[in-house]
């Protein structure tokens, strides 16, 4: 099947199933709310005052539509800034990741000999380390460093060492699939009609393996999101004064049995539902691209 | 067969030493950039260059090296591994020996971990088998879409829901039905209680295995699917062995090759998953004392506790490398 | 569409002296699909009488291995046999509960399987999967085993046995690997064995001296053998009769020597042709279009759409089945005509029929 087959015949699938359309809604939805914040709240996150702390949830129109927190800034508002740091993070660190995975592996994959020994111990080295361990680590190491407030700043440190330590599932994927791609029929006879390797890769060779590593996308950036949301926890992750969901659901842990459980509530729920969508979508995804795996 | 075990050790080795440098590196690198770890002994205080420099003396961090950035500091990475083989982890910040502090730790994590791998084992088995059984029904497609959400699910939400939300009330009204001193107010304690380990380590261990047993499920259902219509389960058949004998010699022990290198690999995705449950629950177990140790800054504690789970991990790959190559006569005869 | 009603009895080519050893009548089988149940066998008979081959020919897709798994109780779950009987030395198998049927495999029928080493199991040594069925079921001792193993691939010459017999599956060679899946359908003296396509995984040299040590064994222990195949060159050097499958159903059946000289069925005919000659150099003929799936098995006789000798019955009435001589049946219309070698009469008004691509149509070949 050629690629535009391939593409329109997974969206056809995509298209008949509801509960990946209600993901996919659901996804974009906060991609809008990251880019366009002042669509969902006019309040500002830092204006916050101590006497209106911990009040309830006022309805859609009232001054604090979620309530405020336990200094008394707004919930809508934190909850809406939140959202930039904890998906620009994700897809810096998924598409980081790919870059570096797929380059790694293609190299590995189609040259083999000594740059696939390099690569492949490279990956059995980093794979060795729990990512949560290494974030562990090298946050806590970098924990006083001030890198500034800027969009990317507050950003970084995680991205870099989310990064390291992410990228090797992607390159194993990709060799693999290289691998295979490599002694199909047709790549073969690319070769013995003198395409270069560039073009053979990457007309041929990525292609192929391209399908089953986009289906990975999905689930990755709802593992970093995750993975964000437990280092912000321990205060390791997005820096402040940004905040993030995982931030958020640190404080609001606290005031759960203090009667105050809508602080912890917002944030848990936007945060289920943003990973339980992308999972979806990455399941379907993957139900569309990689025919191997449907058994 | 041991010609295999002892080059597949040799290589372990290599990776160990491996990944024990680039964490050195990486550290190094923090270190450099980032000042001496030695101010967060003194917390907010302000301490003198010689309190500094004693205590940078006291954690082999006075090598000149540290203040060189690009400086690969070999010089104390050899110093360090001298110091862990002979059994040497360090102390943590207030002086107390790591060797001891994962000593008293370890127990709870093994507890933690049983729990964990039965809960794996359980729902794996019967879901997956369930799956396998009944292929295509409604109930197989249920199984499969809550094998990929609970996959996704992050371990963290789901113990800070359990431990915030639920477990309170549930103690609450355990403690009302069954009475004070009965088990079940221990079941849902939110946090560990060292004077009954085992109970107060049960629901956060079946909470983690739950998190971690969509691996399982779709592994059994397709080892299984593939045992019941595989050609050698059929050749079985025809010989007229009794299904007992063809489950038993064919099916279970053809697809617990799969199994041991899912049981290695969900392992180390566990550890990750362990120092989060350790942490939210407070169990007093060597991820919960990494957690305190990144919260508490404590460095020192930090990098030992890691290198350690490091080993570990390595030491697991190995021993599911040498159980598979064991179990499955392809893989030694390579 | 309405089954063939099989005579079942009465094809017997020659009756041995102790009667068949395995005699199967009007089998049919189903299977459960998404798209509906679908016949895989419909109607077929057949028997084996000791010392006797029979092979069973068809494409992929015929039903001939699917039948040979209903004999042998091995049919997936998605397959159920509704109709017909299979006798094993008297007793109909199908009406045994699953484990009395399961009991009687290995011991008086054994299947020897396609692909040797999917087949066998790639987890345990050769020796143990030779034994397996005697030490569990006749609880011989590890030593006999043992001894019993080497002597099995002592029988299907393996050269080596005795250190052999600790190998796995994959450190065998295909030829060694398929006779190794014969040693161990051996065991336990099996009265009659299937063979399912047991040297099509493998090179022509092999398959020669996999199919003489098949036919040495059979001939020295009287074993009844059903050998499976798509090959009808095969065929000719080691069975007696032979039966030839289409789409389910057995479209001819006969005694292997008249067979090759004056096949009774066009399908025969067409597939004789396919069949590349040594000394030939001319284009070798081929059977157009693809058998029937069978979820759209076509009206009238399921061969008519790639048959060169069609006539408009054929499209509209399923062929009964004809004895065109003793001993012989041929799902045909026009079995006679084809056995007499030439093709049968037009149709009144069809002048578009193929032309025959051999002989000339001489016409009011209805009678003889």
């Amino acid at each position: 099947m050629n690629d535009v087959g391939l593409v329109s015949a997974a969206w056809r699938t995509l298209r008949r199933r509801p509960d990946v359309i209600v993901a996919a809604l659901i996804v974009l939805f906060f991609a809008v709310m990251a880019a366009f914040p002042r669509l969902f709240t006019a309040t500002s996150p830092r204006t916050c005052a101590i006497r209106e702390a911990r009040l309830d949830p006022q309805g859609w129109g009232a001054a604090h539509p979620l309530g405020t927190d336990a200094l008394g800034c707004d919930v809508l508002a934190t909850l809406v800034a939140g959202v930039r740091p904890s998906l620009l993070l994700a897809f810096v660190v998924v598409g980081a990741s790919l870059l570096i995975g797929v380059t790694l592996g293609l190299l590995a994959g189609y040259y083999l000999g000594w740059a696939d020994y390099l690569i492949s111990r490279t990956i059995e080295v980093f794979l060795v380390v729990p990512l949560l361990l290494a974030a562990l680590l090298l946050l806590s190491l970098f924990k006083n460093v001030d890198l500034g407030a800027g969009t990317f700043d507050v950003i970084l440190l995680p991205a870099v060492v989310l990064i390291l330590f992410n990228w090797m599932g992607y390159a194993r994927y990709v060799r693999a699939s290289v691998l295979e791609a490599k002694n199909l029929d047709y790549v073969t006879a690319a070769r013995s009609l003198g395409a270069s390797d560039l073009r053979i890769m990457f007309r041929h060779v990525l292609p192929n393996a391209i399908g089953p590593v986009t289906a990975l996308i999905p689930t990755s950036i709802a593992a970093v999101i995750g993975t964000e949301a437990v280092l912000s926890f321990l205060g390791i992750g997005v820096r402040p004064p940004a905040t993030s969901w995982g931030i958020q659901i640190s404080q609001g842990s606290e005031w759960v049995l203090g009667g105050a459980p809508h602080i912890l509530i917002a944030p848990l729920v936007c945060l289920i539902a943003a990973v339980l969508s992308l999972v979806v979508l990455g399941d379907a995804l993957r139900d569309a691209l990689d025919p191997r795996l449907t058994a | 067969m041991g010609r295999y075990i002892v080059r597949r050790l040799a290589q372990a080795v290599g990776t160990l030493l491996l990944v024990m440098f680039v964490l050195h590196l990486l550290t190094t690198v923090a270190i450099q950039l980032n000042g001496t770890p030695a101010q967060a002994f003194f917390g907010d205080r302000v301490a003198s260059p010689a309190q500094i420099a004693s205590v940078e003396r006291r954690f082999n961090l006075d090598d000149p090296c540290f203040d060189q950035p690009g400086n690969p500091c070999l010089g104390p990475f050899v110093e360090r591994l001298g110091q862990y083989a002979r059994g040497d982890l360090g102390t943590n910040l207030r002086g107390r020996e790591v060797t001891d502090i994962v000593a008293a730790a370890a127990p709870n994590t093994l507890r933690l971990f049983s729990v964990v791998l039965v809960t794996w084992l359980a729902l794996g088995m019967l879901l997956g088998s369930a799956a396998a059984r009944w292929r295509g029904s409604p109930g197989d497609h249920g199984i499969r879409l809550s094998s990929v959400l609970i996959d996704a699910f992050p371990v963290f939400v789901l113990l800070v829901v359990y431990r915030y939300v639920v477990a309170v009330p549930l103690n609450r009204w355990s403690e009302q039905t069954f009475g004070e001193n009965s088990w079940p107010p221990y079941w849902f304690k939110p946090s560990f209680d060292p004077s009954h380990p085992w109970a107060t380590i049960v629901v956060p261990g079946i909470l983690l295995g739950l998190a971690g047993s969509a691996a399982f499920i779709r592994l059994v259902r397709a080892s299984q699917l593939e045992s019941y219509q595989g050609d050698h389960v059929r050749t079985a058949r025809s010989k007229g062995l009794g299904e007992r004998h063809v489950i038993l010699h064919h099916v279970v022990r053809n697809s617990s090759v799969p199994v041991v290198t899912a049981i290695g690999l969900a392992f180390v995705e566990g550890l990750g998953g362990a120092v989060i449950t350790e942490g939210i629950m407070n169990i007093y177990g060597i991820g919960g004392v990494l957690w305190q140790a990144v919260q508490d800054d404590d460095v020192a504690l930090v990098i030992a506790v890691v290198t350690l789970l490091t080993v570990v991990t390595v030491l697991v790959m190995i021993i599911v490398d040498i159980v598979y190559a064991l179990l499955d006569p392809r893989i030694r005869y390579e | 569409m309405s089954a063939v009603t099989n005579p079942g009895t009465r094809q017997a080519s020659d009756a041995g002296a102790g009667g068949p050893l395995l005699e199967v009548t009007d089998l049919a089988v189903e299977f459960r699909t998404p798209d509906g149940v679908v016949r895989a066998v419909d109607g077929l008979s057949y028997r084996v009488e000791a010392g006797r081959t029979l092979a069973i020919v068809g494409e992929s897709g015929s039903g001939k291995s699917v039948s040979s798994l209903a004999v042998l109780g091995l049919l997936p779950d998605t397959a159920r046999v509704t109709r017909g009987s299979v006798r094993l030395a008297g007793t109909d198998l199908l009406t045994l509960s699953r484990k009395a049927h399961r009991a009687r495999c290995g011991d008086q029928v054994a299947m020897v399987f396609q692909d040797a080493l999917a087949a066998l199991n790639p987890v345990h040594t050769v020796g143990y999967q030779l034994t397996e069925a005697l030490r569990a079921r006749q609880g011989l001792s590890r030593g006999d085993a043992r001894r019993r193993a080497v002597e099995l691939l002592d029988l299907v010459k393996v050269p080596n046995a005795k250190a052999r017999v600790k190998e796995y599956p994959h450190q065998f060679s295909g030829g060694m690997r398929q006779r190794v899946m014969i040693a161990s359908a051996l065991a336990m003296d099996p009265d009659v064995l299937i063979a399912d396509e047991p040297t099509t995984a493998l090179d022509v040299t092999v398959q020669a001296q996999v199919l003489r040590l098949l036919a040495e064994i059979q001939a020295e222990r009287q074993m009844g053998l059903v050998l499976i195949t798509h090959d009808l060159g095969v065929v000719a050097g080691v069975a007696d009769d032979v039966t030839v499958m289409y789409a389910g159903r057995a479209v001819e059946q006969a005694p292997v020597a008249p067979t090759y000289t004056t096949p009774a069925h066009p399908y025969t005919r067409a597939l004789l042709r396919s069949i590349p000659s040594a000394s030939g150099t001319g284009r070798l003929p081929v059977i157009p279009g693809r058998p029937p799936s069978p979820a759209a098995m076509p009206s009238g006789c399921p061969f008519h759409p790639r048959c060169d000798a069609v006539r408009d019955i054929c499209r509209t009435e399923v062929p009964p089945l004809a004895t065109p001589a003793e001993g012989r049946t041929s799902a045909c219309h026009f079995a006679e005509d084809i056995m007499a070698g030439h093709d049968p009469a037009p149709d009144a008004a069809a002048a578009d029929a193929p032309a025959p691509n051999d002989g000339p149509n001489n016409g009011g070949g209805d009678h003889e």
